[in-house]
């Protein structure tokens, strides 16, 4: 018995057996939190419609929204952990837009090294289902963070680099820009009196509500902000920094070795970040381990590590990772610890040998 | 064989389109008159004329369902992400100039380049409670652009026409849009970030590449194309 149906039958019951509950939402779904979370970008994979009212409604396209919000709903707080296996809709530009995804969610575990052991393990027994030794790819959310805390650049910089974490394009126009800053003549600055008053003036003349969106306050301050930062240079040794870390990439022992030299010479305390990464090595067993000091996921509620998970051809089959911010950002009170992964089952059935 | 031409149905865009094609020698004709939508162009029957709304000669381009068809640029790219790959821009039928552009408010002294509205995107929400919201009809365009440019926190607001009032409107922050000389934009006290412009357009003649072409239809297309040389 080695076909498609007796595979995914042994991936049910793996999905049954994670201890927690077998998470079942809706496949009809409010598309406004998926907006709200991830924006457009995420938005245009959603497969649309509307009811009567003219509200808008998707098709499931993933199950981690919908876990976590039911869970918050029901006052959140307890640790909890959720499994789940079932068609997922998006728009692709290749392929049906309905396949299978399975995965867990892990929240609100005392301990989150232990979480991700978990999510690792299952994400691991779940391939080899399918006789595959995966390439994993690691990237450190937290160790991009306790680094850019640490570097020496004026503050103001810290969440314009952070907020292109992940964006290998943007981030190299912004570290680009920032080595070119020329070192322009200091012209005489308007006040923020002054400038409030033109901005005012401006947004009353083209008709712009003074209140709801950007206010001349809010235009103002960011304008002598950006003044300041245009006069602020990133060091180039912070730049040259941020270059060689994020150029670090390949096997992950020898990965974080060289990111433990640049921490010394730098002189940047990387400790924890860099231990934490180092000891899920270990559960990976055989599969082949690089760590990418540029990889994330580009939703910013990603936390620690993240990872994902190949095959043969290069297709991913599983990501994941620690998302500690994304309760907080559906609406928790406090930051609740998250981790999970969501493993693609039609891609996995595809590196079965034919 | 014979091979389906489109041409923009009404209009100045059927008007110049007509006058393109006749200067190099081609009388496209519309027997029915503007309320028919099947021509011809004389001395080539091989060749049939179909009338249609720009916007849908571009999905049916996409589709493969018409082999070639004169629309505009933007529309292509706005039908499907992979409507550019769908066809091949064959000629540029030189009218129809304009770009599609972001701008924003005036008011706005702190934002001049796209690197400018990815700042105020990644705090918006957590300063006004939403989105950044923007006005256009262009989503597809819209979307590709801002994924090009790392800004993913942002609500579109589809918007069919008089896309230049939203923001005094209320309805939007910025706004996407297309624009020959910006005139109206300005005029709307809105300003062109400087390295705004996403796409450049104009009318074209256009080849899809997902129609059915055999040889003989094939050939007939070069014949066609060899008469229409810029």
């Amino acid at each position: 018995m080695t076909n498609a149906a007796y595979r995914r039958s042994q991936l049910e019951s793996l999905v049954e057996a994670q201890g927690g509950c077998r998470a079942i939402p809706p496949l009809l779904l409010s598309a406004d939190p998926y907006f709200d979370l991830a924006g457009e970008e995420f938005g245009r994979r959603l497969l649309l419609t509307t009811d009567v009212t003219g509200a808008e409604y998707c098709l499931r396209p993933d199950f981690t929204l919908p876990i976590v919000a039911d869970y918050i709903a029901n006052g959140a707080g307890e640790p909890a952990a959720f499994s789940y296996l079932g068609p997922i809709f998006r728009q692709r530009e290749t392929g049906p837009a309905e396949f299978d995804q399975a995965g867990i969610e892990l929240l609100a575990q005392p301990d989150g090294d232990i979480a991700l052991d978990q999510v690792l393990t299952f994400a691991r027994a779940a391939l080899s289902l399918y006789g595959i030794t995966p390439n994993v790819r690691l990237g450190g959310v937290g160790l991009f963070e306790a680094l850019l805390a640490q570097a020496d650049m004026p503050d103001a910089w810290r969440p314009r680099i952070r907020h292109r974490f992940g964006h290998t394009e943007a981030m190299d126009r912004l570290l680009s820009r920032l080595e070119q800053a020329p070192d322009l003549p200091r012209t005489e600055q308007p006040t923020r009196d002054e400038l409030v008053e033109d901005v005012t003036a401006r947004m009353v003349s083209a008709g712009l509500s003074l209140s709801d969106g950007r206010s001349p306050e809010e235009i103002a301050d960011r304008y002598l902000e950006q003044q300041a930062l245009d006069a602020a240079h990133v060091p180039a040794a912070t730049l040259k920094l941020l270059r060689d870390f994020l150029a670090i990439k390949g096997d992950a022992l020898s990965a974080l070795r060289q990111i433990e030299t640049l921490a010394e010479q730098h002189r940047l305390f990387l400790g924890p970040p860099i231990k934490a990464i180092r000891r899920h090595l270990d559960d990976l067993g055989e599969a082949r381990v690089t760590f990418d000091a540029s990889f994330s996921p580009r939703l910013d509620y990603y936390t620690g590590i993240v990872f994902e998970m190949r095959g043969q051809g290069g297709t991913v089959l599983v990501s994941g990772g620690q998302y500690d911010r994304l309760l907080e950002r559906l609406g928790a009170t406090a930051p609740i610890a998250a981790s999970g992964c969501a493993l693609w089952v039609d891609r996995m059935e595809a590196e079965w040998p034919k | 064989m014979t091979i389906t031409l489109a041409v923009p149905s009404k209009g100045r865009l059927e008007e110049l389109t007509r006058d393109w094609f006749a200067r190099r020698g081609l009388t496209i004709t519309r027997p029915g008159g503007a309320r028919s939508y099947l021509g011809a162009i004389e001395g080539l029957p091989e060749v049939t004329v179909r009338f249609f709304p720009a916007s849908e000669i571009a999905r049916e381009l996409i589709r493969g369902n018409i082999d070639l068809g004169v629309t505009g640029r933007d529309l292509i790219h706005e039908t499907s992400e992979a409507g550019p790959e769908a066809v091949e821009f064959a000629r540029d039928l030189e009218f129809g100039h304009a770009d599609v552009v972001i701008a924003v408010p005036e008011a706005w002294i702190d934002v001049t380049h796209m690197h400018d509205l990815a700042d105020v995107a990644s705090d918006f929400r957590s300063r006004h409670g939403r989105w950044l919201r923007i006005a256009t009809k262009y989503i597809t365009i819209t979307r590709q652009h801002f994924a090009k440019a790392g800004i993913a926190e942002y609500r579109i607001v589809e918007s069919l026409g008089a896309t230049e009032a939203a923001p005094a409107s209320g309805v939007a922050d910025i706004v996407v849009d297309i624009t020959s000389t910006g005139s109206t934009l300005a005029a709307n006290g809105l300003r062109v970030l400087e390295d705004g412009v996403m796409l450049k357009s104009e009318a074209n003649l256009i080849v899809s590449r997902t129609a059915e072409w055999t040889e003989q239809r094939r050939e007939t297309l070069n014949t066609l194309l060899g008469q229409l040389q810029g």
